[in-house]
């Protein structure tokens, strides 16, 4: 019981705020604000992302949406979702950064239509500019271990995986390029981005060593959206406290577990 | 008249003007969002500043939701 509450207390820093809650989550898709004010309040997140889109004139500037999450006291990550080249991003994260009043951007380069894969060359590019502009950049990449180290080499300190395709549902696609981020990369703030479907795949996640995961369609798309965050809040907080915890080694040969000292009719029948 | 292309509809305005002169033109709110022009980012504390001229390109754009 102590322990649990010595979990409870934990904290853990990223982008230099401290935070409680490992799980991050997306502002979109819900089937109303209240629904997503709701859902993010379940969730007990700190973080929840936010995009910049087209206003029309005459509008009122975020409107609803934007009082919203100021009401909700959390940290902002602004995207940059939809840009397809590095310098659509770097502008989209400075009219952000102005906006949101943070320096934080979730970097978002896209490079296939298709399946809204990362391109690893502009996102390489647009996080050096960002970093030595004074942003806190967490860019979104894929699993793969050289564009982290790319990404590492200009100076993030952050890097944010995809478990599989944004908006998928799949989960972990490939649960062992993950790990081998993690083990590169002890000292970055790692985040698996993308393609959570369930709360399980957000519990593997955690157990990998993943600092932390983001998602929205998962519970943005539930039937009881309210009732997912908060089961995606327990999936988090379990997967965090199996990886401290410790998982046993894997066996390749079954191993009972009850004693087998005084077994009653041991070899007695057959 | 000047034509402009404001969030990517072509618009026509008086005559070149400023950055806060256009925006009262084009009557949107004075604050709560960010602008481009011609792909580049435009700051607030420039907009006296900062001319629009025929054919430039802005983009406007405010908080909405986001994955």
């Amino acid at each position: 019981m102590t322990k649990h509450i010595e979990h409870q207390t934990d904290t853990w820093e990223i982008g230099g705020k401290t935070l409680n809650s490992r799980l991050l989550i997306g502002s979109a898709l819900y089937p109303s604000p209240a629904n997503m004010e709701e859902a993010i309040k379940v969730s007990e997140a700190q973080i929840v992302t936010v995009a910049l889109r087209r206003q029309a004139a005459g509008e009122n500037a975020g409107g609803n949406f934007w009082n919203i999450i100021k009401s909700l006291n959390i940290h902002v990550l602004p995207n940059t979702a939809g840009c397809h080249s590095a310098k659509e991003a770097i502008t989209t994260a400075q009219m952000a950064r102005e906006v949101f009043g943070t320096n934080w951007i979730k970097l978002e380069v896209i490079g296939d239509q298709y399946n809204l894969q990362p391109d690893p060359f502009e996102t390489v590019k647009a996080a050096e500019v960002l970093i030595k502009e004074g942003f806190e950049v967490f860019p979104y990449t894929t699993d793969d271990l050289v564009v982290a180290k790319r990404l590492a080499d200009v100076g993030c300190k952050i890097i944010m995986p995809w478990g599989s395709m944004i908006g998928s549902g799949k989960g972990l696609m490939n649960p062992d390029n993950l790990l081998a981020i993690r083990k590169q990369f002890p000292e970055l703030k790692l985040i698996v981005d993308a393609g959570i479907g369930k709360p399980s795949h957000a519990t593997q996640a955690m157990e990998l060593g993943y600092d932390g995961v983001l998602l929205n369609s998962a519970i943005a798309l539930a039937q009881d959206p309210v009732k997912m965050a908060n089961a995606f809040k327990f999936a988090v907080e379990a997967g965090r406290l199996g990886y401290e915890a410790g998982t046993m080694q894997q066996r390749e040969f079954a191993s009972p577990s009850t004693p087998t000292v005084g077994t009653p009719f041991w070899h007695q029948f057959s | 008249m000047i034509e402009v292309i404001v969030n990517g509809v072509r618009t026509e305005v008086s005559t070149e003007m400023n950055v806060n002169e256009i925006i009262k033109e084009l009557k949107y709110k004075q604050k709560g969002f960010a602008l481009a022009l011609n792909g580049t980012f435009v700051a607030i504390s420039t907009y006296d500043t900062t001319m629009i001229c025929d054919n430039d390109s802005i983009e406007i754009l405010a908080p909405v939701q986001g994955g």
